[in-house]
């Protein structure tokens, strides 16, 4: 069963193409990473699987619904980091994580526990009465995943989780990803760091001017390289094609 | 998770929201001391021998009556545009800042959905400015029986209960600025939006159309445009006014369920 699904999915910003007929399936217990070049169209995907952007075209699938319409009990299995976590700088890191609990379908006695639980989890215990508003970036990061994961989701988007990490927290980070997988969860995640995704992702799909170019094979030393050998496969074809079209034009 | 369990969460973290937000405790604090200050203030300076000039013109009205009662006349016009004021404010942090800085898409796929978070955010906003306008009254009351000599009378409750209403009503008369926050994503241009509502408020007030423009009605009614502009005032006016509330709570619960783009 696939968790996470785009179909043919379009979507432009005025007229800029950011996703140009996607497909795209996240199975459970499986790490797909998105990889890409800045403005690739990894955040437009993550953000559509989410609910927070409805495509111009195509279907979008979240544990089979429509994420705009999440009934209630589905929504209770499912986590979400994209751009701004759910973290409000005015409310304690414990005040945060409560809120998060109560907005996944928990009890006050359940959010509590969970609350406390993913404070030690998380690493974020010497904050836990801290205002959000005064961490550091990268504990901020920390809260904002662990609002997203207290709820032990089914299924998870992680947009760049451990940009401003230190290394301590990628390794967390790494972890509770991983572990939420081996329980089953389908981890959907997009970064930069090709050498963190080569760690923690079972499939790498390669994004580049809103296309899905290609799979990379985790593993391996020369990921990098596979990589830009595939963006540049991508634009080589994409002139090809363009060149071709005009030639044709210039035949008609 | 039922719809009821659902609006009962979201209103407990907005209930929490609110205690933290600054915009809300000096909105409280504004009512709560410089509405009973200004409405005690204002009729001293009426009766004061020294006042004269423009001053005294324009505080002729409060010169005269029972003391006790024209405090809470006083009040009951100060209040019917600082609770749309203090409303307008809140509502626009509330809303506003949520699509400015991005968790609105965070609330995106909760168990709790986005319209139960909205209707939440307009209850809690309600409960406070209602919450508000009870205090400011009973403080403008004790204000009031601290300097009358002879005490309350009958009048001073009956100038309570105008002040009341009018304050909830110019509370309810913010919530479509929730609205204007939601389609404007920005909590600044909300704030403009509530400062030109009331120039517009100003201008159709002196054009003699005030009565049916729900932003006048309730201000009218508690004679701050004379006692003729006043009795033009009625019942289908003042619910006309008080219509405005829920109408934009529903308004205001469809757009935030239909939020793209966050």
């Amino acid at each position: 069963m696939t968790v996470l699904a785009l179909d043919d999915v379009s979507h432009t910003f005025g007229g800029r193409v950011a996703l140009d007929h996607l497909t795209l399936a996240v199975r459970p217990g499986r790490v797909t990473a998105l990889v890409g070049l800045n403005g690739a169209g990894k955040t437009t995907a993550l953000r559509a699987l989410a609910g927070r952007l409805r495509p111009t075209r195509g279907v979008v699938r979240l544990l089979g619904h429509d994420p705009a319409t999440l009934p209630a009990d589905v929504a209770t299995r499912f986590g979400h980091v994209v751009d701004t976590p759910l973290v409000y700088p005015e409310l304690t890191v414990t005040e945060n994580l409560r809120c998060a609990a109560r907005l996944h379908g928990r009890s006050r006695r359940d959010a509590e526990a969970e609350a406390s639980a993913a404070v030690g989890r998380t690493g974020l215990d010497p904050w836990r009465h801290a205002r959000a508003g005064t961490l550091s970036m990268g504990n901020r990061q920390r809260l904002g995943i662990a609002c997203a994961t207290l709820h032990r989701p089914a299924a998870l988007i992680l947009d760049e989780p451990t940009s401003a990490l230190d290394p301590q927290g990628v390794v967390l980070v790494r972890e509770l990803v991983r572990g939420l997988a081996d329980d089953g969860a389908a981890v959907l995640v997009s970064s930069h760091h090709l050498d963190e995704v080569a760690r923690i992702a079972d499939e790498i799909v390669v994004l580049h001017g809103g296309h899905d170019v290609g799979r990379l094979q985790p593993g391996g030393t020369d990921l990098e390289q596979r990589f830009f050998a595939m963006v540049l496969g991508a634009d080589t074809a994409a002139a090809g094609a363009g060149a071709t079209g005009t030639r044709t034009g210039d035949r008609a | 998770m039922t719809p009821a369990a659902a609006l009962r969460a979201a209103l407990a973290v907005e209930a929490l929201k609110l205690r933290r937000s600054v915009v809300a405790r000096l909105a409280t604090a504004l009512l709560v001391v410089l509405v009973p200050l200004a409405s005690v203030g204002m009729v001293a300076l009426a009766r004061s021998p020294q006042a004269g000039g423009p001053t005294a013109a324009k505080l002729a009205d409060y010169a005269t009556g029972d003391l006790a009662t024209v405090h809470l006349v006083v009040c009951a016009q100060v209040l019917s545009v600082a609770a749309l004021a203090a409303g307008g404010f809140f509502v626009a942090s509330s809303f506003g800042r949520e699509l400015e800085s991005g968790t609105a898409g965070a609330l995106s796929g909760l168990a709790v959905p986005r319209g139960t978070i909205a209707l939440a955010k307009c209850l809690v906003a309600l409960a406070w400015i209602a919450g508000c306008v009870v205090l400011t009254v009973a403080v403008t009351v004790a204000a009031s029986a601290a300097v009358t000599p002879g005490g309350l009378t009958a009048g001073t409750w009956g100038g309570a209960a105008t002040a009341l209403v009018a304050g909830l009503l110019g509370g309810g008369l913010a919530l479509p600025f929730a609205w204007v926050a939601t389609v404007t994503r920005s909590q600044l241009g909300t704030v403009g939006a509530l400062v030109g509502v009331v120039a517009l408020t100003q201008i159709v007030v002196l054009l003699g159309g005030g009565s049916w423009f729900p932003y006048a009605a309730p201000s009218l009614w508690t004679g701050m445009g004379g006692a003729d502009a006043a009795s033009d005032v009625g019942p289908p006016h003042l619910l006309l006014a008080a219509a405005v509330g829920p109408l934009a709570v529903g308004a205001v619960v469809h757009a935030w369920r239909r939020l793209t783009d966050v």
